[in-house]
Order: C-alpha cells, then structure tokens, then sequence
C-alpha cells in the first residue's frame, strides 16, 4: 500500500495481516452478526411517533433554495472571515498543545524506556489507561466540562481539544515506537547504548515522518472539531452557523458552512501534498 | 527518487514546517496577547473557586442524596445508555448500507474499467459525482447535520441516527473506495477469463476480497461514532445527550457524574466488543 492514508483507522488497518486463511466462514458469521444488530436496533426505534415534522419538506426546499444564493454582504463575509480565524486559532493552538501531551504520554505508554518486563507492563497499563481515559470522552463534553468549570473562556476550547487529541495521538505514537523493525535497535544496544538513547538514535529517526503525517491528519481533524466546539458558546464558526440556523436565515448558514468546507478541503489539500510527501 | 524531485519534496517540507510553525505562533499571540483579559481570568482566585466549586458539586459533596448513589436514577440512566448503543448501531448500519451502494462506482479501477472492464463517460460521471458526495458529506460535521435534520425530522432515535450516518457516509465510502481500489486484480482476470460475468466477478471475486477490510473500517466508525452520539444526542436526539444537555441547564451535576459514567463504560464496551469483533473478520 503505498500512499498513506487516513488515520487510526488505516494504521492499525494496515498492520491486519488480511489473509491469514481462516476462510469466509467467521467472516460470513459476523456479518450476519452485524446485520441482525441493525435490524434489532431498527425494531428498537419508537415508529408510532410521527417521522417528519409538518413543515419539513418546505424547510427542506427552503434551505435547498438558499444553498444557490449564499449571502454574500460585506457584513457577513468579514464576520465568516473573523469566526474562522478565531475556529483556526483553536484549532492551531488546542493541537500544539495535545502535540506536547502525547508526546511524553505517548513514549510513556509504548513501555519502551522500561528495562524490566514487570516495569513495561506497569507502564504500559498505567499510561495506556490514562490515554484511553483522555479519548474516551469526546471532545464537545471536555468543552461542556470546561465550560462548566472555568466560564466561557478560549482555554476551555483549547483544553478541551487537547486533551482527547492528546489521548488519540499518544495511543498512535506508542503503537508506532513499539512497531519499529529490531535490527537497527540490536545494533545500537550491542554497542552499547542505554534505552533513552536508543529511543532518541534508532526509534525516533525510523519513525518521525509517520508521527508527523499521523499528526498533519489530526490538525485537519482538529479544525472540524473547533468548529463543533463553538455550540456551547465558545465563538468561530459553528457559533454563527448555530444562529443564523437558529433566526431561520439559511442562506447565512450557507455561507458560514461554505466557508468551512473551503477551510477543511484547503487544510486537506496541504496535509496531502505533505503527506505523500513524507512518508514515501 | 531524482536529486531534483528530492530538493522540490525537502522545500516543501521546510516551507510547510515554517508555515504551521508561523500558525502556531500566531494563534498562541491572538489567544494570550490579543486575549489577555482570558489569561488573567483563567488564573484569579474567583475562577479558582468556582472551578473547584463545580468539582465538588460533581462529586455530589454536601448533597443529601447524589444520583449516582439512587437506584431509580441509575435504572433510568441505564435505558438511555441501551438507546444510545442503539442509536449508534443504526448509524453504522444506515452508513454502511448507503456506502456498500456506492462504493463500487465510487473506485478509480471502476470507472476507468480495469474492474468492470467497461467504461464510458457514465462511469466517470458516476465516479466524479460520487466522491463530490463523499467529499461533502464528510466536510460537514455530525453536530452541524444533526442541526440541519431536525428542521425535517422529529428528534429522536432516526434523526440522531440518520445525522451521525451523513457524515460518517463520507468518510466510510472513501475508505471503502481505497480498499477497492488497492485489490488484487489476478483474481478477478481469473474469473473472467473463465467467462464470469461483472454480477459474477463482483460477488466471487471483489467481495470476498474487500469483505475483511471493509467489516474491519466499519468497526473502527463504530468506536468513533459511539463518542460522538452523546454529542449529537445534544441537539437531535433522546439517549444520554439530551439528559447531558438538561441536566447541565438545571444544573444537576451529580446527574452529570452518573451519565459520564455510563458514557465511559459504554465507550469501553463498544471498543472491546470491537476489538473482538474485528479478530473475527480477519
């Protein structure tokens, strides 16, 4: 496979061995599986309550109709232009921030460092617990939390995209400092060097590049979730789309949400180009 | 790799790096410069109480009889736990419905015939139209479609579901498309020259093939979608998210602590029975 893909997801995807000839049977068993979920989960839904709201088609064409004529004064443009900037800062600095989190996490919980094998499996246990605690919790809870806890500050955003990307990130970079190839690691032990340095002088070189793509992948992910984040009241984008939904102006609500799709396909764009060009 | 293409491939690494560096600076100057006002804020000894205020209101400190210590609540809790887990299953399952539908004409090897082997403009409007699809369904967040729905729908369990389904569509058909797009195409020759037809080749040959990594993607999108329906429950839909919301509005926070609790162990349920689920499909 050799273009890198998207996230978590592709990673760990990537290191299934696909064939390893159990055959279609279980494979057949768990989709039947699967599929007996969903129709359970459809019997659950409560049919007897109307489906649709009286007046949803016309909303429906309503918005439809407004999609082909965003507003576009001079007012609501420079508006879009500031919440983004502001969905952008978050974004920027909550990242930087889960960047600092994971990294030490992150090392902490791939049990490198340790010497003895009772050691590692502490390590692993305890940091690997405090990681999936961080990502357990979505990030919109953090920042309801947060909100609750220190009013509606920027560092409520800010912490509360921190922590759960730190989580996601320091779970990914243990995963790829334990997956790097042996014999360049022997080599260095055998002359010698402590773990610390072969983290530093054989972990880190052979997979810097990933951490760094992996990480270009979660900013894109981060910028989305900035924008969610604004819902309980902290500004940039999702705020103004959350009004202008809310006084029932949908051609507003267009703008702002064209706004962010140009904003998410630019910074997509970028972590491509990048991505292809650091991971060969 | 030739010495020009590596010298091209290392300034755009360089420039990129100053650049997201350059970001980071900024945002960090408009957050504490800009905003000082928050910064001092953050750090005064009101904001101090108050914080610990709320920790301690979490904990159920001095009241007479916490949530998470009542049987009846934790009772009503676990029903909306259950209709949460279901909640999410209907998302992956309408997901996976809608992208298992698209996802062959949505593959490069599709439309330009390596896979069919047929192709015309049809196939590249199929395919150009498809992933315009997936593009867009995936730029807009669950929350932002869930609000979009809710002028159609009643809130609900469908509504929530549908919302979370729109956006992970996208994302599900993208990386579907790439699996199918990365097969192995010996197989599929084989079949053919045998004389299979494309229904044939599709159900012998692909199928088979993608089945493992596309079962595994779906149970990845249920882990992610399992945090994200609390959220989406917010503005769409009953389960824990609207229990969150209210109970946040009336500020019962030792209700808040029960749900979050039930969150966690709903979380760490779906990413085990995941996890197992997935060593069945290799």
């Amino acid at each position: 496979m050799s273009t890198v893909r998207v996230g978590l997801d592709q990673h760990v995807a990537r290191h299934d061995p696909t064939h390893t000839g159990r055959g279609l049977h279980s494979r057949a068993v768990l989709t039947l599986l699967l599929l007996g979920a969903f129709v359970w989960s459809l019997l659950s839904v409560d049919w007897s309550v109307p489906l649709f709201h009286p007046g949803g088609g016309a909303a429906i064409l309503e918005m439809a109709k407004s999609l082909v004529r965003p507003e576009l004064s001079a007012d609501i443009l420079s508006l879009a232009l500031t919440s983004s900037w502001r969905t952008l800062c978050y974004a920027v600095a909550g990242i930087s921030l889960a960047l600092f989190i994971a990294f030490p996490l992150g090392v902490l919980a791939s049990g490198v460092l340790a010497r003895t094998a009772p050691g590692r499996v502490a390590a692993t246990v305890t940091f690997r617990g405090l990681l999936g605690f961080l990502r357990a919790i979505h990030e919109l809870v953090w920042a309801w939390l947060f909100v609750a806890a220190i009013g509606l500050s920027p560092f409520a955003a800010i912490l509360a995209l921190a922590l759960p990307y730190g989580g996601i990130l320091g779970r990914i970079f243990a995963e790829m400092l334990v997956d790097v190839p042996a014999a360049p690691l022997k080599a260095l032990r055998a002359s010698g060097a402590s773990e610390l340095k072969v983290l530093f002088y054989g972990r880190l070189p052979l997979v810097w590049a990933h951490m760094l793509s992996y990480s270009m992948y979660r900013f894109e992910c981060a910028i989305r979730s900035a924008t969610i984040m604004s819902f309980v009241g902290l500004g940039g984008l999702g705020y103004q789309i959350q009004l202008s939904l809310q006084d029932l102006r949908y051609s507003e609500a267009w703008t702002f949400t064209l706004v962010l799709i140009g904003i998410v396909a630019a910074v997509d764009a970028w972590s491509a180009a990048l991505r292809k060009r650091l991971v060969v | 790799m030739i010495p020009s293409q590596r010298m091209s491939r290392n300034l755009f690494l360089k420039v990129s790096l100053i650049f997201f560096a350059l970001l980071v600076c900024l945002s960090w100057y408009f957050i504490l410069i800009e905003q000082e006002g928050a910064l001092r804020q953050l750090f005064s000894p009101e904001s101090k109480e108050y914080a610990l205020a709320f920790l301690r209101d979490l904990m159920g400190v001095g009241y007479p009889k916490p949530a998470f210590l009542d049987l009846q609540r934790w009772k009503e809790a676990l029903g909306l736990t259950y209709e949460t887990l279901m909640m999410s299953i209907l998302a992956v399952g309408i997901a996976g419905f809608g992208a298992l539908l698209t996802v062959i004409p949505a593959a490069r090897n599709a439309a330009d015939g390596t896979l069919t082997l047929h192709t015309g403009w049809w196939s590249w409007t199929a395919y150009v139209v498809l992933r315009g699809a997936y593009i867009l369904s995936r730029a807009i967040p669950e929350l932002v479609w869930a609000l979009l729905i809710v002028f159609i729908f009643t809130p609900g369990m469908i509504a929530g579901g549908l919302a979370l389904a729109l956006h992970n569509y996208g994302i599900l058909g993208k990386l579907w498309a790439e699996v199918v797009e990365d097969i192995d195409l010996r197989p599929i020759r084989a079949l053919r020259a045998a004389g299979a037809g494309t229904g044939q080749t599709l159900f012998y040959a692909v199928l088979p093939t993608v089945l493992p990594q596309f079962l595994t993607f779906l149970l990845y999108r249920w882990e992610v979608i399992i945090r994200t329906t609390i959220v989406v429950g917010f503005v769409a839909a009953g389960g824990l998210g609207r229990e969150f919301r209210l109970s946040m509005a009336w500020f019962q926070y030792t209700d808040i602590t029960l749900l979050l609790l039930c969150y966690l162990a709903l979380v760490f349920l779906v990413d085990f029975i995941s996890a197992g689920l997935r060593r069945l499909a290799r």
